[in-house]
C-alpha cells in the first residue's frame, strides 16, 4: 500500500514537474526570442508536441540495439524518479525515506551518465555515437563537484538523510551559510540534465547528436526523462540550499513544491541565457574552478560543523 | 477515444518540417522559422512534411530520395517552388506543389490532415534492401571466416592510424551534406573522424553547379545605391548570426536576430545593438569560440568580413568617393578566429545601418562593390568560391563541434559560388 502510494505521488510530483518545465522553457524562450507570449497557447503547445511525437511512427536504423535503444529513456526516467523520490516533500513525507538518503540520490544520477551513453550508442550512427562520446567526458567533469556541494549540506547536518539537511536549515538556508553550494550544483545540474549550455550530447551541432536517429514515441520519452532529471535537480536543490519544506503561513509540502518551481525556473531562463560550452573548455572549467569552488565549499563547512 | 483526442491535438501543434533548400530558397526557408506554426527540425527523423523549397539539380533529387525514406511514418511532400524552374524534379520525387506564395498554411493543412490520417503517408522511394545482407558464415554473418579481409556486413571496417596524441585509434569515414541542416545548404564532405576529431577533410562536388540553367552573377551592371547595399548587408549579417546562434545553442536569441534582419533593420538599429551586446557578453560563445579556427589576414586576402577580422585593412568601400565622403573607415578586429569573425560581422551590420541612415541617395561608382561577403568585382568570382575552399584546411585536426562553428563563421553559401564559378567558365 505504502509502496504504491509512494509511487503513485513520485509519478504525479513528476509529471507534472515534467510539464512544468517545458511550460517555463517556452516562456523563457519566446521572452528572449522578443515574442510576446500567449500564457493559453504555451500551455497547451507541450501536450500539442507531445501528442504529435506519439502519432509518429518509430523508425530505426540499420542493425541498431533494439534492446539498449529501448531501454536508455526508460533508464533516465527510472534514474530522475529515484533521485527525486529521496527529497522530502515535508518533515516525515518523503516517498523513499532511506536514512542515507543523499546516497540513493547519488546512485540515482550515476546511472544518467549509463542511460546517455546507451541512447547514443545503440542507433548505430555516427551523431549519436559522437553525443554519447561527449557525455563520457562530460561525466568525467561534473559529477565531482556537484555531488561535492551535496556532501557539504550533509556536512553542515552531520547527516546523509535529506530530511536532517532540510532541518539543520531551520532559521539560516544553506543558501546563506553555503554561498558557493548552490551556484555550483545549479551549473553542474546543466550538466547532469545536459541542459542550456551543457546540452553537449544533444546539440545542435551534432543534428540533435544522440537523439538524430529517435523519432515518435521513443523521442518524447527521452525528451520527458531529461526534463525529469532536470525536475530532480531542482528538487534536491531547494531541499538542500533553500530550505526545503521551511517557510511561513503556508504548509510544508507547498514550500517544497514552490522552491522546485523557482529553482526549475532558473535552471530553464538560465540556459537560454547562454550559448553551449564546448566539452574541451567545460573539462577545463570543471577541474579548474568547479571542483577547486566545490572543494573550498566542503573544507568551510567541515570547520563550520566543527 | 484516446487516439482520436491525441490526433486533435497533435494537429494542432506546430507542424515539424525538414526543408530542402534548392536554388533561391535559402532566405525564404529560413524565415519559416518565424512562423510559429511550423518547426523546422534538424533530423529528418522528427518531421513530418518534406518541404521541397526552390529548384533541385540531380544531386539533390538524389540527396532527397535518400532523405524522404528517414521521415517517419505519416509523412508528405511538399514543393514550394519559390518562381524556380522545377520541371526536372517531377517524376522522381512525390507530392504536391504549394499554389500559394505563403508555404505555411499548407504545410499545416497536410500535417493536420496526416495526423488525422486524413492523408495517406507516402512510402518509401528506394528499395529495402539490406546494404550488406547476411551470408550465413563466420560469427557476424559476413560470409567467411575472420574479418574477410576487413570487410564485416560488406563495410570497411574502421582503420587505424596514430592520433594527435600519438595514440593509435580507429577511423570513422564519413560522407556528410548536401542537406544535414548543420552545414550550410548543398555543402559536401568526406570526413576521416578519429573520435570527434577531423583528420581528414576534402570538398564534395558543388549540387548547384550541376546544370547551367543560370548564368547571372549576384551583381548587374549599373549603380548600386549605398543605402540599398548596406541595409542589405546589415540584413545578410543578422540572417547568419540568428543560424550561427541557433547552431550554438541560442535558438530563442537567434529567432530575435532573425526578426531584426526580416522586419525593418533600419527602424531598429538599437535593437540590433543591444543584440550585439548581449552576443558580446555571452559567457558560453566567450569559452568556445575564443583561440579557434584562426585564419590569419593572408590566407584570408580578399575575402571581406573574414579578412577584417584578422586585421585586415582591406575595403573595396575604401576605395568610393561616396563611401569616403561619408568617413567610411572599416570595422577591424585582430585576432581572426571564430570569435572575432561573430563580433566582425555584428560590427559591420551596425556600421551598415549608420551608414544606411546616412547615405541618402548616394551610390557606389567603382567597379568592385564590398558585398556581404568581400569584394565582388562587376564581372568575375565573387568572394563565396574561395571561401569555400578554406574549409578543409581550416577544420583538420579540430573536434567535429568545433569544425562546425568554424564552417559556420565562414558564412558559405554554394549557390553564389555556383553562380560565379558558372558565369566564369
Amino acid at each position: 500500500m505504502r509502496i504504491a502510494l509512494s509511487v503513485l505521488v513520485t509519478s504525479t510530483l513528476l509529471g507534472a514537474g515534467v510539464y512544468i518545465t517545458a511550460v517555463l522553457d517556452r516562456l523563457a524562450g519566446a521572452r528572449v526570442a522578443g515574442r510576446r507570449p500567449l500564457l493559453a497557447t504555451e500551455l497547451i503547445e507541450p501536450a500539442a508536441r507531445a501528442a504529435a511525437l506519439l502519432v509518429q511512427r518509430r523508425t530505426t536504423t540499420e542493425r541498431p540495439d533494439d534492446a539498449a535503444w529501448a531501454l536508455a529513456p526508460a533508464l533516465l526516467m527510472a534514474a530522475a524518479a529515484v533521485a527525486l523520490a529521496s527529497v522530502p516533500l515535508g518533515p516525515d513525507l518523503a516517498a523513499a525515506p532511506v536514512a542515507d538518503g543523499l546516497v540513493l540520490y547519488g546512485a540515482a544520477i550515476s546511472m544518467v551518465l549509463v542511460a546517455v551513453f546507451l541512447h547514443g550508442w545503440s542507433p548505430n550512427s555516427p551523431f549519436p555515437l559522437l553525443g554519447a562520446y561527449r557525455f563520457a567526458a562530460q561525466g568525467l567533469s561534473f559529477p565531482i563537484p556537484f555531488i561535492l556541494t551535496l556532501i557539504s549540506a550533509g556536512l553542515a547536518a552531520e547527516s546523509l538523510a535529506v530530511g536532517d539537511i532540510v532541518r539543520s536549515q531551520h532559521g539560516l538556508w544553506n543558501l546563506v551559510r553555503q554561498p558557493l553550494g548552490l551556484p555550483v550544483f545549479l551549473v553542474t545540474g546543466w550538466g547532469l540534465a545536459f541542459w542550456g549550455p551543457l546540452a553537449l550530447p544533444d546539440a545542435a551541432d551534432l543534428a540533435g547528436g544522440t537523439t538524430a536517429e529517435a523519432s515518435g514515441g521513443a523521442a518524447l520519452a527521452w525528451r520527458v526523462g531529461q526534463h525529469a532529471v532536470l525536475v530532480a535537480v531542482a528538487a534536491m536543490g531547494a531541499a538542500a540550499f533553500l530550505g526545503g519544506w521551511h517557510g511561513p503561513l503556508l504548509p510544508g509540502p507547498v514550500w517544497t513544491i514552490l522552491k522546485t518551481v523557482a529553482v526549475l525556473a532558473v535552471l530553464v531562463a538560465g540556459g537560454h541565457q547562454v550559448a553551449r560550452v564546448r566539452i574541451e573548455r567545460f573539462v577545463l572549467l570543471a577541474w579548474v574552478v568547479l571542483i577547486p569552488l566545490a572543494l573550498v565549499d566542503v573544507f568551510a563547512s567541515g570547520a563550520l560543523a566543527l | 477515444m484516446v487516439l482520436s483526442l491525441i490526433a486533435g491535438l497533435a494537429a494542432r501543434s506546430a507542424a515539424p518540417v525538414f526543408p530542402v533548400i534548392g536554388r533561391g530558397a535559402r532566405d525564404a526557408v529560413a524565415r519559416l522559422r518565424l512562423d510559429p506554426r511550423i518547426e523546422l527540425v534538424d533530423s529528418p527523423r522528427r518531421a513530418a512534411v518534406l518541404l521541397v523549397a526552390g529548384g533541385l539539380g540531380e544531386r539533390l533529387i538524389e540527396a532527397t530520395r535518400r532523405v524522404h525514406d528517414q521521415l517517419p511514418h505519416p509523412r508528405a511532400t511538399l514543393h514550394w517552388a519559390l518562381g524556380a524552374d522545377e520541371r526536372g524534379q517531377h517524376g522522381k520525387l512525390p507530392g504536391e506543389p504549394i499554389a500559394a506564395a505563403d508555404p505555411v498554411d499548407a504545410i499545416r493543412a497536410a500535417w493536420a490532415a496526416l495526423a488525422r490520417g486524413e492523408l495517406a503517408s507516402e512510402p518509401d522511394l528506394g528499395e529495402d534492401v539490406d546494404p550488406a545482407p547476411w551470408r550465413g558464415i563466420g560469427p557476424y554473418g559476413q560470409g567467411g571466416k575472420g574479418m574477410t579481409g576487413g570487410v564485416p556486413y560488406g563495410r570497411p571496417l574502421a582503420g587505424r592510424a596514430p592520433d594527435r596524441d600519438g595514440l593509435e585509434l580507429d577511423q570513422l569515414p564519413l560522407r556528410l551534406g548536401p542537406l544535414l541542416p548543420i552545414l550550410p545548404p548543398g555543402l559536401e564532405l568526406s570526413v576521416l573522424l578519429q573520435g570527434d576529431v577531423v583528420q581528414e577533410a576534402t570538398l564534395g562536388p558543388n549540387p548547384y553547379e550541376t546544370d547551367g540553367s543560370t548564368t547571372a552573377g549576384p551583381v548587374d551592371a549599373g549603380p548600386v545605391g549605398i543605402a540599398e547595399l548596406e541595409l542589405a548587408r546589415a540584413r545578410h549579417h543578422l540572417r547568419w548570426v540568428a543560424e550561427a546562434l541557433r547552431l550554438a545553442g541560442r535558438p530563442a536569441l537567434g529567432l530575435r536576430a532573425l526578426a531584426l534582419a526580416e522586419a525593418e533593420p533600419e527602424r531598429s538599429a538599437s535593437s540590433v545593438a543591444v543584440l550585439a551586446r548581449r552576443i558580446e557578453r555571452d559567457l558560453g560563445l566567450r569559452l568556445s569560440n575564443t583561440g579557434v579556427g584562426v585564419i590569419d589576414a593572408e590566407r584570408a586576402d580578399g575575402l571581406g568580413p573574414v579578412a577584417r577580422a584578422a586585421g585586415a585593412d582591406i575595403d573595396a568601400r575604401l576605395d568610393d568617393p561616396a563611401y569616403r565622403a561619408l568617413g567610411f573607415r572599416p570595422v577591424l578586429h585582430a585576432d581572426g578566429d571564430v570569435r572575432a569573425r561573430w563580433r566582425q560581422r555584428m560590427g559591420e551590420a551596425l556600421q551598415a545601418l549608420d551608414l544606411a541612415a546616412r547615405a541618402g541617395g548616394a551610390t557606389v561608382t567603382g567597379d568592385v562593390v564590398e558585398w556581404p561577403r568581400g569584394p565582388q568585382p562587376r564581372v568575375g568570382r565573387a568572394p563565396a568560391a574561395p571561401l569555400l575552399e578554406l574549409v578543409p584546411g581550416v577544420i583538420v585536426g579540430q573536434e567535429w563541434g568545433v569544425a562546425v562553428a568554424i564552417i559556420c563563421s565562414l558564412d558559405l553559401d554554394l549557390e553564389e559560388a555556383a553562380l560565379t564559378s558558372v558565369a566564369r567558365a
